[in-house]
């Protein structure tokens, strides 16, 4: 009998107890969020480690739920259908690069977080220039960055050896001297690509194009429509050079995979890319032991180098309030320094936000991301990258037209008078 | 029995018809035997001598492959998904098919080319419609979704299969029928069907084909892993500044074994309807 009582007083228990967890979490906001930093991408640990300490910190209140989107062409896609329908956005969008904020600004889709950025101090004050560049819009706070894009090149340390190198140049003359003597030594000096938006291309040649004024001014500028100026067909001149007899013959019609590889093989001395790569060099399904090693990083020539916050995360108009909060909270720490001290420590993600502090122990942790930053930090000339600045549409003319280039089948006039009509038919909103 | 003896010009022919036939096969199988030896070679290998066979067969891109994705949930979803779209599809398609090979009603052939028609839509152009009226029917996220727009997706198809295999069936078999009593039902079940079994699994096998390997709308229709389908399961092993090829090639070579068994096993369906439709209309 006394155990009948037991068992059922123990059932009463568990259904009050019960009743009491569900309705705690019935409150709970759910924030579904869709991302590409899964599987193979290099942020995939890191983002999931935010994931954990947010679900953990806001238990009870908000929780996130990850969508899995693998790819970041991937991603883009699903995102844009859904501007393009007029459907509800998921509640968080990573702009990552992908001109994602303007698209979803163009339908109305996305809150404007400057109330809850100027109320936090510390929120507020990332938002310095190259931020507002990147993340405002007629002065309002839209997004917010978790990454930057500081990037220079890295360099295979035995191969400038043998070329009688000693370290990276500091000028462009240098620079294409130092071609000259790799290419004197058998050592193909650059990795270079043409598919994919040529990325290791795109970098060597912006950072070429940095290096004169008017260069410079038209990197600085935000979905040009004209391409025809002295500086930009002198850098295509430049890399239809450089494609001709400083590279890989699968440069041409190759994406950052096969011009990586050449790297990683040493089968070249110097890839233009970012620090996300340093973990690969340690790879040894993509490399021999001990490559890490034999890698030096470098800023470019005529103290230059990438460094620009990449789009950040942006708040959708929702429905609900309440979940509208949720995501401006979601956002707020993602984006904090503490969340990108933890993307730095686990994924090597440069940090977008000054106040970063970069430690010894991350210093040690990743020496070569050490060396790059202490290099980075002596530049005086900033900017973000070529195609980043193209208007939507243009990095798939620009990628189609380089094998032309690369072959002589079209000059760099040719080339730049392509990329003009396309960005003049087609100008950002 | 003596085998006729084959004059020099003759064995010439067949030799050549034999070269012919083993560079055919080498064409055939290369790529795939390729995707398969990739699969237990580095990345490094895969990338500098994508040629050659692997220095060691190792099995650590499979392990790889199922640790990034859940690669069964996904192939179980995919089965699913394309076994009911595929039913559906046949079943759909086979009563419309009939109808259109033999019944006469007004606007029958505008019809027919209309519902065609919809084959040389691109998919790019279906997308946003196709993703507003899943998203307010409140399928997103959905087996069903994917299963409705695969059964739609290869509607084109099995209806001109379809079509032209009652066509080819007399009209005095189901004149027969009419007269042994069978009304409309039982004369299409039981007197029709039996009759197209060839072109229904023609229609079948490409309908399978198509639900199997299609990636778009279940990436733009889905959001959780347990409505994912295999194809989405390969991008995770490739991002913009990231890559395992042997991952990849071993997430490959266990999404396409389905489909080649299925090809091999119904070759000559796939192959009578590729030729279905050229002798009678």
């Amino acid at each position: 009998m006394k155990l009948r009582k037991l068992a059922a007083g123990s059932l009463v228990f568990c259904m009050v107890a019960g009743a009491m967890a569900s309705s705690a979490f019935a409150d709970e906001i759910v924030i579904n969020y869709p991302t590409f930093q899964v599987g193979a991408n290099t942020s995939a640990p890191a983002i999931a480690e935010l994931v954990n300490r947010f679900n953990e910190e806001y238990a009870g209140q908000y929780r996130i739920e990850v969508e899995e989107v693998p790819g970041d062409e991937n991603y883009a896609d699903k995102i844009t259908v859904q501007i393009a329908s007029s459907e509800t956005l998921p509640p968080v969008v990573y702009g990552a690069g992908q001109k994602l904020l303007d698209l979803a600004l163009q339908a109305d889709a996305v809150k404007d977080i400057s109330e809850a950025v100027d109320a936090d101090p510390d929120w507020a004050a990332m938002y310095t220039e190259s931020w507002e560049e990147v993340n405002c819009r007629d002065g309002k706070k839209y997004a917010s960055s978790m990454e930057s894009e500081m990037i220079g090149y890295f360099y295979n340390k035995e191969l400038f050896e043998q070329a009688g190198i000693d370290g990276p140049a500091a000028t462009w003359d240098e620079f294409f001297e130092d071609l000259d003597k790799l290419k004197e030594a058998g050592i193909t000096p650059l990795a270079m690509d043409t598919a994919d938006g040529a990325w290791c291309t795109q970098l060597l040649v912006g950072a070429y194009l940095a290096s004169t004024e008017e260069g410079m001014e038209f990197l600085k500028t935000k979905y040009p429509t004209d391409y025809n100026n002295e500086a930009m067909i002198n850098a295509m001149a430049k890399a239809q050079e450089l494609y001709q007899n400083y590279t890989t013959l699968d440069a041409v019609g190759g994406a950052y995979e096969n011009a990586a590889n050449n790297f990683f093989s040493g089968n070249v001395a110097i890839i233009c890319n970012g620090p996300w790569m340093i973990s690969d060099f340690s790879d040894e399904s993509k490399t021999e032991a001990g490559f890490a090693d034999k890698v030096g990083a470098a800023a470019y020539p005529d103290s230059f180098v990438y460094d620009a916050p990449i789009e950040g995360m942006f708040v959708t108009k929702q429905d609900d309030p309440a979940l509208e909060e949720a995501a401006v909270a979601m956002v707020q720490f993602f984006t904090s320094n503490e969340a990108q001290a933890v993307a730095l420590d686990l994924s090597g993600m440069v940090p977008a936000s000054s106040a970063v502090e970069i430690t010894d122990e991350i210093l040690e942790k990743y020496p070569l991301l050490g060396e790059f930053l202490s290099q980075a930090s002596a530049c005086e000339n900033r900017a973000s990258t070529l195609t980043g600045n193209m208007v939507p549409g243009l990095e798939d003319i620009w990628d189609n037209e380089l094998p032309n280039l690369a072959s002589g089948a079209s000059t760099p006039e040719d080339f730049c008078q392509v990329l003009t009509d396309f960005a003049a038919a087609n100008p950002a909103q | 029995m003596k085998r006729a003896k084959l004059s020099p010009g003759e064995r010439a022919v067949r030799i050549f018809g034999y070269i012919l036939m083993i560079l055919a096969v080498i064409v055939a199988l290369y790529p795939i035997l390729w995707v398969i030896l990739s699969s237990f070679k580095t990345n490094k290998e895969i990338l500098s001598s994508g040629l050659s066979l692997p220095e060691h067969f190792s099995l650590d891109g499979y392990k790889q492959a199922l640790e990034m994705a859940p690669i069964f949930q996904f192939f179980a979803t995919s089965l699913m998904i394309s076994v009911t779209a595929t039913v559906l599809n046949v079943l759909f398609l086979s009563m419309s098919g009939y109808i259109f090979a033999k019944k006469r009603f007004r606007g029958k052939n505008i019809l027919f080319w209309i519902l065609s028609l919809s084959m040389v839509i691109p998919t790019t152009a279906l997308l946003s419609p196709v993703f507003t009226v899943i998203s307010k029917m409140g399928l997103y996220d959905t087996k069903a979704a994917l299963i409705i727009v695969y059964i739609a997706l290869s509607m084109p198809v099995s209806l001109m299969i379809l079509r032209s295999t009652f066509s080819a069936i007399p009209d005095e078999l189901e004149e027969a029928a009419r007269m042994d009593g069978a009304g409309f039902l039982k004369n299409f079940f039981l007197v029709m069907i039996p009759c197209a079994k060839g072109g229904m699994a023609s229609a079948a096998v490409l309908a399978f084909l198509e639900s199997w390997n299609e990636f778009t709308f279940a990436l733009i229709l889905t959001s959780s892993v347990s409505t994912r389908t295999l194809p989405l399961s390969l991008s995770y092993f490739t991002a913009q500044f990231s890559f395992n090829y042997t991952a990849l090639f071993a997430a490959i070579t266990i999404a396409v074994i389905p489909s080649i068994v299925i090809f091999a096993f119904f070759q000559e369906q796939v192959n009578q309807s590729l030729v279905a439709g050229s002798v009678k209309g």
